[in-house]
């Protein structure tokens, strides 16, 4: 079988005498249509669900769009969806949101215990657990919750509410536990549960009066009853931020010692 | 086989890039299941390929180059005979992949493995240097665009290791798991939204140039290591995380990302050298 067959000279093979190595990746600039704009098309293309250019229109804002779209998550006002959410949903700000949340809960919270620890002298040992359980549970709370109560309505037959919309409006929600959580810093008890308290507040209000419109359009009146469960679930953050982030845990642990960190009195090795 | 013989030790094979415009039909297959010889235009213009001595000088002749004689191997003189009948040199097919052999001018496969690990760790400091201190000449961006995961991935374990040596014994496990994730993940997560931003950024090159900017928190984690005080942990991190930032910003500024997104393309990376730093500080 010798299925061998000569082809036609193409101009790609003629600098074979110079063992140049050349480089094609700087010299498409000539072919594109917009240089200034980077990988951003000005037309949107159909692209499958695992290219990157599928995300790319959820990502693209200012950053004044974006500061904008934060500030107005702690200022009531109803309808955000429509007056600061338009033309269309991001992504960036949600992520980033609810990641800086998740950073300045440790970061904030570590300060406080080490000042804790400084102003009564003992000795600081800081608990690096807390990093993992800040992440973990700010986004499960701010991209997991919105994807359940979008499949759920999806079940209960709400169409009209993208998943992009949902995650938008749970990941800005969070914004105001980034102040919060930087003054919560201040070793006065009674004001850090008077801020968390506003941001319970704020951030409780601003969800629901953004989540039970959607709900108002399912047909079953019980589907209103979704609302309920929103904000207890936002209770139960609030109160899980406020006991593990903002106490001094240097001074007394909360819960008993961890059996899975703790040495263990059996002698037996962990790893 | 006796038209085979360019791929000998002195040459790499790298796989064959697929998005060029040459149809893989087009290129000649180099296995002949008959084993007749085949009349490629190897074959035809060096008979006794079979010795890759003879085959060089039959190159050496075609492209004479006194300065380096041996760049004008096997590869110099085959590709000479061969560029003018249109065929690709330096691919062929070794079983179902297609390769490219190209001789870069060392024998990296006979030298002695301490060869190998010092040549690697040159490239890494060198590398390290280049990162550091941008030169505007664009020397910088050509050095790293064959980029390596070598020097990340060792300043990632160095300041890993770095930290956890110095926590508690019950902490030292997961300081070094978190600070390993946050790393990895965290420059795969920074790289993929500059390019959702629009930025002109190959994937691995940038997750190559953000592992290279924590060498600067590599210092600030050895200095902290010997000083406790605060006053000299405090300011070392903060310099430390600014110089971070700003070797960062200084690749990525060639990106092309829109004027007033620039802040949006920063940010992240503000806050994921920043929690390092503060790792750093607070341990």
């Amino acid at each position: 079988m010798s299925n061998y067959h000569q082809i036609e000279s193409d101009d790609r093979a003629d600098d074979g005498n110079n063992l140049e190595f050349r480089s094609f990746l700087g010299n498409d600039s000539t072919t594109e249509p917009a240089p200034g704009r980077g990988y951003l098309r000005d037309q949107p293309t159909q692209s499958s669900f695992w290219n990157i250019e599928y995300y790319q229109p959820y990502f693209d804002v200012d950053t004044n769009t974006v500061l904008k779209r934060c500030y107005y998550t702690m200022v009531p006002n109803v309808d955000y969806l429509t007056n600061h959410l338009s033309p269309s949903p991001d992504l960036y700000g949600p992520f980033w949101t609810l990641s800086t949340m998740a950073f300045s809960l440790f970061v904030f919270s570590s300060l406080a215990s080490s000042i804790a620890s400084y102003l009564s002298s003992e000795p600081f040992d800081f608990d690096f657990k807390l990093l993992s359980i800040a992440v973990s549970l700010c986004y499960a709370y701010g991209l997991g919750l919105p994807l359940a109560l979008w499949l759920a309505l999806r079940y209960l037959g709400v169409t009209d509410w993208s998943l992009v919309e949902a995650i938008a409006i749970f990941g800005y929600g969070q914004f105001i536990w980034i102040p919060v959580s930087l003054l919560c810093v201040i070793p006065v008890p009674i004001l850090r549960w008077a801020l968390c308290g506003i941001a319970f507040g704020l951030s409780g209000w601003f969800l629901v009066a953004n989540v039970y419109p959607i709900l108002q359009t399912a047909e079953a009146k019980a589907t209103r009853l979704i609302a309920i469960v929103i904000f207890v679930l936002h209770a139960a953050l609030a109160l899980t931020l406020k006991i593990q982030f903002f106490s001094y845990y240097v001074i007394e642990p909360i819960g008993g010692s961890d059996p899975i960190t703790g040495p263990s009195p059996t002698g037996t090795s962990r790893f | 086989m006796a038209a085979t013989t360019p791929i000998s030790s002195a040459s790499h094979f790298i796989q064959a890039d697929d998005d060029d415009d040459i149809e893989e039909d087009a290129i000649p297959s180099m296995i002949y299941p008959g084993g007749g010889a085949p009349v490629t235009p190897l074959s035809a213009s060096t008979p006794n390929a079979g010795n890759p001595l003879s085959s060089a000088k039959g190159k050496a002749r075609a492209a004479p180059s006194p300065l380096n004689p041996a760049v004008s191997g096997n590869i110099g003189s085959s590709s000479a005979s061969q560029a003018a009948n249109g065929v690709n040199p330096n691919r062929r097919w070794l079983g179902n992949v297609q390769i490219e052999t190209r001789y870069t001018g060392v024998d990296t496969l006979d030298e002695p493995v301490t060869a190998t690990l010092a040549s690697i760790l040159l490239f890494v400091l060198y590398a390290i240097d280049i990162v550091l201190y941008p030169r505007r000449s664009g020397e910088a961006r050509q050095v790293l665009r064959d980029y390596d995961l070598w020097g990340p991935l060792m300043l990632c374990l160095g300041l890993a290791v770095m930290l956890s040596i110095n926590a508690p014994p019950n902490q030292s496990l997961p300081i070094f798991s978190s600070v390993v994730v946050l790393i990895s993940l965290g420059s795969v997560i920074v790289t993929l939204q500059t390019q959702l931003l629009g930025g002109r950024v190959s994937f691995l090159q940038a997750i190559c140039v953000i592992g290279y900017c924590i060498a600067p928190l590599d210092i600030a984690a050895l200095v902290a290591f010997f000083f406790k005080l605060i006053y000299i942990r405090v300011p070392v991190c903060l310099l430390c995380w600014a110089w971070c930032v700003w070797a960062a910003v200084n690749f990525f500024d060639g990106t092309k990302i829109e004027t007033n997104r620039i802040l949006l393309a920063v940010y992240p990376l503000l806050l994921f050298y920043f929690i390092l730093a503060w790792m750093i500080l607070i341990q």
